[in-house]
């Protein structure tokens, strides 16, 4: 049996840095370094923002990472300072707590499982905007109660009827072809995160023949569809056999593709840490405590300067709503299909578009995944010169980023409590004392006029525009 | 020598080919409404009489008056006629424009993306596949026909000098000190290739106002014109690839309303960058394609609530293809006498995507770098009567 879906599938180099040793890294504890590399990092981590001499994350860093992964959004400036700041040994995991049982977690991990179930209303999936937004719901209801995967999957694999009553009816229709061996292909990618058309043909047709059933009509009603098994034909199997299938001989596949995406966004491993496969076996299927169990670990703990963490271009989405929040900038979504045409408000977060087909020109820009095939390389996290170009010297934003620094509030301060709040805000960080040095100096060399009245927004400018900013670390 | 640019006008929405390319002023009015057709400089190649200026330039275009495929939806038909591919399976394929673009990049080292689309996305799939995003067109929004073309991102920000912007990009530089910059490299590559862009003069491609009021008004004061004007700046520059998405062709109702205002923008902008290019001595290294994803029913559909409208028809339809090794004045193919049905020397897109990638260079039965590493093939293979190799130069 081939298992080369998601390994193909997450070839494309999204993330950077990471070491072979780091997949390797127990979960718990303190973490073992060769003595090289701990004389590496203490020579690096004098005085860094970013690590402890040891190689480990340091809070600032921690707290934004978590809330990336976690919330799909960087934490504000006061979620940020109170973790910084706290003496409390469990705030860890209080944090972690927290944000697993928060909104922005189902609103984000959704938008994830929207991906790979291929939510989009238009080509070439065509669920059509009011299956879209019923199924979206039934996804996110999955996330947010912590349901069982095992139990999802049987849900979505026995699902029939209406595309606007029954949600899981729609795991049928949001594929590309609608054949035994579309299906089939959509089931395998999605369950097992094998690629159809890697398997042996006899493989191939034995999946297909669980699909040879279903069967799609539409109603009076525009766009509505019914899922039905065939009655003319009950001699073979069912869906529901597929999902017996998948949860009794195929258990420990089925578990594995699920953790592989676990792993690969959270820690950006290509093959599936064996320990979390167990612990999300031991936990009934579940996300959540397989979620905990990674965010508390040392691995996940680690620096990614020296200590191993491998860094990723932060997702399009999240990117779009860190930019909105921060500048107070109005999203521009665009909608030519699905007819009637669908406008969302401007405030709408972008990681809560139910519809992949939905966008507008940042996301595309950077690279949200199209949602046709429901792969993890739909995603493009590269840096493109496009992509720099219009975070260098986009009109409007750099509109927007006056928008923080020009208000009387913000200037009537000393420069140096400014740049400590520009750095709060972008980097969940305060600025060390050799960057402020450095900047101040930069600041009073400056000629009197324009240029110094502009500095602060011109730092906003160059924070937006870091590696440290734009990255994932 | 292979073709270095490529434009692509497409007629969104699918334009009837009897008020295009493809006039049957002898059928009767139940089809044409009445309307005839006119001679060109070319003996025996009539065009529509909605295309005046056209006409005056057929020596330099060629029609292909018998395309034809079988998908009735807009979606489908766009994939097909701009993949080559048929839609569904595992694959999404990108636009003959990415692939131009990724295949081009080895001979190109211009600053603007190798893939430009005047002002907007088709939208309803991904023009780049599954080729990575540096493929992906460089979107440009804004509109062409205003006083000033913004394509937010390459306008230099309002008021600062190169000085300023130069003392920027150094604070930039010493802000951003986060891990190891060798790491980075990908994201440090498109930052320099960036910030040339900024500091150079490639935005000025976009600046219209550097084109004299007669050039601007020779293609008409209209957003067609002035996007075939920026089309014809971009590939002078060097831009491989360069698509303008115009919209407005679905005229299931309102049909003959709709065309006239349509074709007489679009007849007045063609015209002009036909003989703009010819007369730069661009035409000869620059394709020049027209075609929506398919043509219009036939017979006028004057019922309620058409009252007087086409529908989707893909069986037979017209394009128009120009320059870049394509000789002009010809006519490939014919239909019937209602333009209904395909009757000679059948064109499938697949032999018409074909025929531009074999005169850029680029060989159609080649393989296709994907990401999955699978071994497939730019196209697939051509059909029975193969590309339109009668045209070439």
């Amino acid at each position: 049996m081939t298992n080369t879906g998601i390994s193909s599938d997450v070839s494309r180099r999204a993330f950077i840095g990471g070491s072979a040793a780091f997949a390797g890294l127990p979960l718990f504890g303190a973490v073992p370094q060769k003595q090289k590399d701990i004389a590496s990092a203490e020579e690096h981590s004098l005085n860094s923002p970013w690590e402890t001499p040891s190689g480990d994350a340091t809070p600032p860093v921690l707290v934004r990472r978590l809330f990336l992964d976690l919330a799909g959004r960087i934490p504000t400036v006061e979620e940020a300072k109170e973790f910084v700041k706290s003496k409390d040994a469990a705030c860890r995991a209080k944090l972690v707590d927290r944000l697993l049982a928060s909104d922005s977690f189902a609103d984000y991990w959704s938008m994830r499982f929207c991906d790979i179930l291929r939510v989009k209303s238009e080509f070439p999936i065509n669920l059509w905007p009011n299956a879209v937004y019923v199924y979206h719901r039934r996804i996110r209801d999955f996330v947010k109660k912590d349901e069982p995967w095992d139990a999802f999957t049987r849900a979505l694999l026995s699902a029939t009827g209406s595309d606007f009553r029954d949600a899981e009816s729609n795991f049928f229709r949001a594929t590309a072809r609608r054949t035994p061996e579309g299906l089939a292909e959509a089931a395998t990618l999605t369950f097992l995160g094998e690629e159809f058309a890697e398997l042996p043909p006899e493989t191939q047709k034995e999946y297909a023949k669980y699909f040879r059933r279903v069967r799609i009509k539409t109603t009076r009603e525009w766009k509505e569809e019914i899922v039905y098994l065939d009655p003319s034909d009950t001699s073979g199997p069912t869906p529901v056999a597929f999902a017996d299938f998948l949860l009794g001989p195929a258990r420990d596949r089925f578990a594995a593709a699920f953790v592989k995406r676990v792993d690969w966004w959270l820690l950006g491993l290509k093959t599936p840490n064996p320990a979390h496969i167990n612990i999300f076996k031991k936990n009934g299927f579940r996300l959540k405590p397989l979620v905990r169990v990674i965010a508390l670990s040392g691995a996940y703990g680690r620096g990614s300067v020296t200590g191993g963490f491998p860094c990723r271009r932060i997702d399009a989405e999240v990117l779009d709503d860190m930019i909105c929040d921060l500048t107070g900038a109005k999203r521009d979504y665009q909608s030519i299909a699905p007819e009637p045409f669908t406008f969302l408000p401007p405030d709408r977060r972008s990681i809560l578009i139910e519809d992949g087909s939905i966008t507008n020109a940042f996301l595309l820009l950077f690279g949200r995944p199209t949602r046709d095939t429901g792969h993890l390389s739909e995603r493009h996290n590269e840096v493109t010169a496009k992509q720099r170009l219009f975070l260098f010297n986009s009109g409007k934003l750099f509109q927007q980023i006056g928008r923080i620094t020009e208000s009387k509030a913000f200037r009537n301060r000393p420069m140096g409590e400014i740049l400590q709040d520009l750095y709060w805000r972008f980097l969940s960080r305060p600025a060390s004392d050799s960057e402020t040095k450095m900047l101040l100096t930069h600041f009073y060399g400056l000629p009197k006029g324009g240029a110094k009245w502009r500095f602060p927004k011109d730092v906003a400018w160059s924070l937006l525009n870091t590696r440290e900013f734009l990255y994932q670390h | 020598m292979a073709a270095k640019s490529v434009i692509e006008l497409w007629l969104w929405g699918g334009p009837s080919q009897l008020e295009t390319f493809d006039p049957k002023p002898s059928a009767s009015s139940d089809y044409n409404n009445g309307l005839k057709a006119i001679d060109t400089v070319v003996p025996g190649m009539q065009v529509h009489e909605w295309w005046p200026n056209l006409a005056k330039c057929t020596n330099l275009c060629s029609f292909i008056r018998s395309m034809t495929h079988p998908h009735f939806g807009h979606e489908t038909a766009t994939y097909l006629m701009q993949t080559g591919r048929n839609p569904g399976g595992g694959d999404v394929y990108p636009a003959i424009g990415a692939v131009v673009a990724m295949m081009k990049s080895k001979t190109y080292s211009g600053d603007l993306p190798p893939f430009v689309i005047l002002t907007t996305a088709k939208g309803r799939f991904s023009e780049v596949g599954f080729l990575g995003d540096q493929y992906a067109p460089l979107v440009t929004g804004g509109n062409p026909n205003t006083a000033k073309f913004i394509v937010d991102g390459f306008v230099p920000l309002g008021g600062l000098t190169p000085k300023e912007i130069g003392r920027r990009f150094d604070l930039l530089s010493s802000i951003d000190n986060f891990g190891n910059p060798e790491a980075f490299r990908e994201f440090e590559a498109a930052g320099k290739q960036a910030r040339h862009i900024i500091e150079g003069d490639a935005a000025r491609t976009f600046d219209l106002a550097l084109e004299s009021d007669a050039v601007r008004d020779r293609y008409g004061r209209t957003w067609i014109g002035q996007s075939l004007l920026a089309a014809r700046r971009l590939v002078e520059y060097g831009v491989p690839y360069v698509t303008v998405n115009m919209s407005g062709w679905d005229s299931h109702k309102r049909h003959f309303e709709t065309m006239k205002q349509r074709t007489a923008e679009t007849d007045k902008a063609i015209a002009a960058l036909l003989c703009d290019l010819h007369e730069r001595k661009l035409l000869n290294q620059t394709i020049l394609w027209v075609s929506g994803e398919f043509g219009r029913t036939t017979k006028i559909d004057r019922n309620p609530p058409w009252n007087g409208g086409r529908n989707h028809y893909p069986r037979c339809f017209s394009s128009l293809v120009a320059g870049g090794g394509f000789r002009g004045g010809c006519v490939v193919g014919e239909s019937n006498e209602t333009a209904s049905l395909v009757t000679k020397r059948p064109v499938t897109p697949v032999d018409f995507l074909g025929s531009i990638y074999e005169l850029c260079g680029i060989d159609p039965d080649g393989p296709m770098p994907n990401p999955a590493g699978k071994k497939i093939t730019v196209l697939p293979p051509a059909s029975r009567g193969g590309r339109l190799r009668e045209i070439y130069a």
